[in-house]
């Protein structure tokens, strides 16, 4: 471990938890977060996001792993070290907000503040400059059952800063708001994490939400990370089929590798034999490798007659009006394939254009199935 | 066609009035007359208030039963919520074990609980006889505050109860956040957990003290021997006297403890009604955490074990021991009085058998009917469009405010009133019904959550479907509703089992029940006998239990 941590970055390696009946909640975690990041877990329900953002807050025991933020260690299993989470400095924003229910806004958000010490003649200052800073300057004299639903995931996030943690944990805060709230949420979120300047980890199984909200992405399945990324990078250049089907929405045509020149990679369609080109993506592939293309939905051209290569012939199968767009499932030979477009296609049949950017390669993890 | 659903709905309204009104009226009416209320020459006067309230004798009662019922609350409420946060939030060993031993008074007979400790504390008890050949200090189990002691361990189980449930319900999250925070654990249980138990706390309190006020038996079996009296013991000892000043003075305080306890219970309602205050955003459903104690977890688990030896096990124990032998003492080898007359002469005398026989038959019939009469209440207060089914749920859940003594006694004087029903006095059919009046409440509590949990949807879509109000209940409900039903069936068949109080002034020859028989025997100072029928009455109660979990698959929770 030669890595220099003279900044804040949160540190965790090789984190395991393993629940009674051996289930493997997290197997072999590890990330970097860089001081300042909004790094967010994303991931179906039972991936471990929420596991590992308890282990970093001390609220499971990993039975293997470190964690630490910059040089100070909070979790070493092998040394035996689990600091108890009252003695890990962190903020936390729990899904169920769990404002306490006996205490009003004020007391909740003082609660923090007494137990790091914090000398009884700026408690009342913080507690009006972070209220200030949520917007609910003068609702400090609330109890938690007389605000708004907002208004509470406000105070929850208030209560988590006030005291100035190191580190930000956010477990899914924004899933209990009706959608108009949420996505206004999600900027005021992101803005707010940036005027402070603290390193934010956050869970959620909403790609959309992660996509817009973070600097990097860890998407998670079955408690290891697959990729971990910048939201472009996952949305654009995923690295495994998991990653194309759990973010965005993607068809997937099953093909062999024939060829590959200067940043392109020519694939055989399995079923009709076409040759198509594809943006190589880096993975190692040589000719003969079984591959499996994922093509963006939205970036099909649903008029592509003309285009010179990577045109497939298409049956409209169904369709359904969504407002901003019209999304098709259409019938091909290489079987059927997703497009989206802003304008209605006529059919019957036409011509798809599958534009050589729009394709990432991906090598074939279950050559049995389509 | 017409439909049977609203007469339906009104037959079991009036059934369920009158059946709480039965013992009531007739106390109501006797303590504004002037002599037994079946007596021609009566006129109406408030002498009877005024004659209760210059006693003395009644002051000294009422002083006892305030310091009774203030002892009893404050040690099985402090017992009950202690115990309840050590065996939910620390790693005490064993908790499942002695969360079981913790609540198992709650299917026992006070009756037997008294018994128990007089066995093994009383003043020629097993310990006590023990503690003094050892030269050790000994106690005065026969005083106020040891029928408070006795009695509180009786009542640990409700506080506990209340707070485990409460416990089970608080979103974990709230505590993990006071962590977070940064609060060691016993600042978190100090500034969270426990200000949360405060509904759970608050109701626990009420219920144990409108429990301890109607308690009957122990301060019965301790107390009366050296005259410490409590309202209870008062009406029971004055209603066996019937002179016509007696019947008077019965019925005006019952008339005083009611319109107390009702105050109580009201105050037990506007609580439930604050808990909403405490109610949060559902979070994920995850068991709250638990604290490692590290070593003191073995000290507090063998302060635990203490208690639950002390205070439940050994007395239970010595009532084994007692039934099978024919003097309990330390000073001999009790192997060397090994005998089962006690077992010969339960078993040989017929009065005896009858009481047994009575009690099984009365537990088996009237808990089936009562589980069937109450599920149908229910379901008119909960899931029918019945005009009064909101007062109809208060009606089914007043008997709470009413003692068994006093239930007792008005079903007997409405016998007396009404010509006629006389032909039913001293009958298995009175004592059912007067149960059924006792535990209405408690098997409306054992019902209701879940049918509270069924979907009214499913309802819908069966009257959408075509069928009448009667056939949904019964074709969707009733079914679904069997683990729940099956539940309350043990839990009153138990409660049956036990059930003395409101049989004291309604059995007669032939028509006892094991729990009179067990204080006429004790009156007579037979510990022998009284110890066998309590060791009946508890293996009956634990094959009860047991049956029922495995055959039945009712959950008991209390």
């Amino acid at each position: 471990m030669a890595e220099s941590v003279a900044s804040r970055d949160v540190v965790i390696e090789g984190l395991v938890k393993v629940f009674e009946g051996g289930v493997r909640a997290v197997d072999d975690v590890s990330l970097t977060i860089p001081e300042g990041e909004f790094v967010t877990l994303l991931g179906p329900s039972g991936c471990g996001k929420t596991t590992t953002l308890n282990c970093v807050a001390g609220l499971e025991r990993p039975d293997a792993g470190r964690i630490a933020v910059g040089t100070s260690v909070l979790t070493n299993v092998a040394r035996g070290v689990i600091l108890e989470p009252e003695r890990r400095d962190l903020g936390m924003v729990f899904q169920s907000y769990a404002l306490w229910p006996h205490m009003n806004v004020f007391d909740n958000l003082a609660f923090g503040l007494r137990r790091r010490k914090v000398p009884r003649a700026e408690i009342a200052p913080r507690i009006k400059a972070t209220l200030e800073l949520v917007e609910l300057a003068g609702l400090d004299r609330r109890y938690p059952y007389q605000l708004s639903g907002g208004q509470q995931q406000r105070v929850a996030l208030a209560r988590a800063v006030v005291a100035q943690p190191r580190v930000l944990l956010l477990d899914e805060p924004l899933s209990n708001l009706d959608a108009k709230v949420r996505e206004r949420a999600r900027f005021w979120l992101r803005d707010l994490q940036r005027r402070l300047g603290i390193t934010a980890i956050y869970v959620t199984h909403d790609q959309a939400e992660a996509l817009a909200i973070s600097d990097r992405i860890a998407v998670m399945s079955q408690g290891r990370v697959l990729q971990y990324a910048p939201p472009s990078d996952v949305y654009e250049r995923p690295t495994s089929r998991f990653v194309a089907e759990f973010i965005g929405r993607s068809s997937f045509l099953r093909g062999v590798v024939v060829g590959a020149t200067e940043g392109r990679m020519q694939v055989k369609l399995a079923d009709s034999g076409t040759v198509v080109s594809a943006a190589s993506t880096g993975a190692r592939l040589a000719a003969g490798d079984p591959v499996v293309l994922a093509v963006r939905s939205e970036r099909i051209d649903v008029h592509g007659e003309h285009a010179s290569e990577n045109v497939v012939s298409a049956r409209i199968k169904s369709f359904v009006y969504a407002g901003a767009e019209y999304e098709y499932i259409f019938e091909t030979p290489e079987g059927e394939l997703r497009a989206s477009s802003p304008r209605p296609v006529t059919g019957p049949t036409l011509k798809l254009h599958l534009p050589a950017e729009a394709i990432v390669v991906l090598a074939d993890e279950a050559p049995t199935r389509g | 066609m017409r439909s049977f659903d609203r007469p339906a709905q009104w037959l079991l309204a009036v059934l369920l009035t009158a059946l709480v009104a039965v013992p009531l009226a007739p106390i109501l009416y006797q303590s504004v007359l002037s002599d037994r209320l079946y007596e021609p020459a009566k006129a109406f006067t408030l002498g009877n208030y005024a004659l209760v309230l210059r006693n003395g004798e009644f002051w000294t009662t009422v002083t006892t039963t305030v310091i009774f019922v203030i002892a009893t609350t404050a040690l099985s409420v402090l017992l009950g919520i202690t115990f309840a946060i050590l065996l939910t939030r620390t790693d005490v060993p064993a908790r499942g074990l002695l969360h079981d031993l913790v609540i198992l008074p709650f299917y026992v007979s006070p009756l037997v609980l008294a018994f128990a400790w007089a066995i093994l504390y009383g003043p020629s008890g097993f310990a006590t006889i023990g503690a003094r050949t050892l030269g050790l200090p000994t106690w005065q189990l026969y005083t106020v505050v040891g029928i408070s002691v006795v009695s509180a361990v009786y009542y640990v189980p409700y506080s506990y109860l209340y707070a485990t449930g409460s416990l089970a319900l608080t979103d974990p999250q709230l505590e993990d956040a006071g962590r977070i925070a940064g609060a060691g654990p016993f600042r978190t249980l100090f500034s969270i957990t426990l200000p949360l138990l405060r509904p759970a706390v608050a109701y626990g309190t009420l219920l144990t003290i409108v429990s301890a006020i109607e308690l009957l038996s122990i301060p019965l079996v301790l107390g009366q021997p050296v005259g410490v009296e409590v309202l209870s013991t008062f009406l029971y000892a004055t209603g066996t006297k019937s002179s016509p000043n007696d019947y008077g003075i019965v019925a005006a305080v019952s008339v005083m403890m009611l319109a107390v306890i009702t105050v109580l219970v009201w105050l037990q309602i506007r609580v439930t009604g604050q808990e909403r205050r405490f109610v949060t955003v559902g979070g994920k459903a995850i068991r709250g955490r638990v604290v490692a104690l590290g070593r003191v977890r073995w000290l507090v688990a063998g302060m635990l074990w203490l208690y639950i030896l002390a205070a439940v096990a050994l007395p239970l124990l010595g009532i084994f021991a007692q039934s099978a032998t024919s003097f309990l003492t330390p000073l001999v080898n009790p192997l060397e009085l090994l005998t089962s007359e006690n077992f010969t002469l339960i078993f040989t005398q017929p009065a005896y058998v009858d009481s047994i026989r009575n009690s099984l038959v009365i537990s088996v019939v009237g808990g089936g009917i009562a589980v069937l009469f109450i599920a149908f209440a229910v379901l008119v207060t909960t899931r029918s469009d019945f005009p009064l089914r909101g007062a109809l749920s208060y009606v089914a859940l007043y008997p709470r405010a009413v003692p068994g003594i006093i239930i007792g006694i008005g079903f007997l004087w409405t016998l007396l009133l009404i010509p006629g029903l006389g032909e039913i006095r001293n009958t298995l059919v009175v004592l059912t019904l007067a149960f059924i009046v006792r535990f209405l409440p408690l098997g409306f509590g054992a019902v209701m959550p879940s049918v509270l949990r069924i979907s009214t949807e499913l309802d819908r879509a069966a009257r959408v479907s075509g069928a009448s109000w009667l056939t949904t209940m019964w074709a969707i409900l009733v079914p679904l509703l069997r683990p729940a039903l099956a539940s309350a069936f043990v839990l009153l068949f138990v409660s049956f089992l036990k059930e003395y109080a409101s049989a004291l002034f309604l059995v007669a020859h032939g028509s006892e029940v094991i729990g009179t028989t067990m204080i006429e025997l004790w009156r007579q100072g037979n510990s022998g006998p009284v110890a066998a029928l309590s060791a009946i009455q508890l293996l009956i109660t634990f094959f009860a239990i047991v049956i029922g979990q495995r055959v039945l698959g009712a959950r008991l929770r209390g």
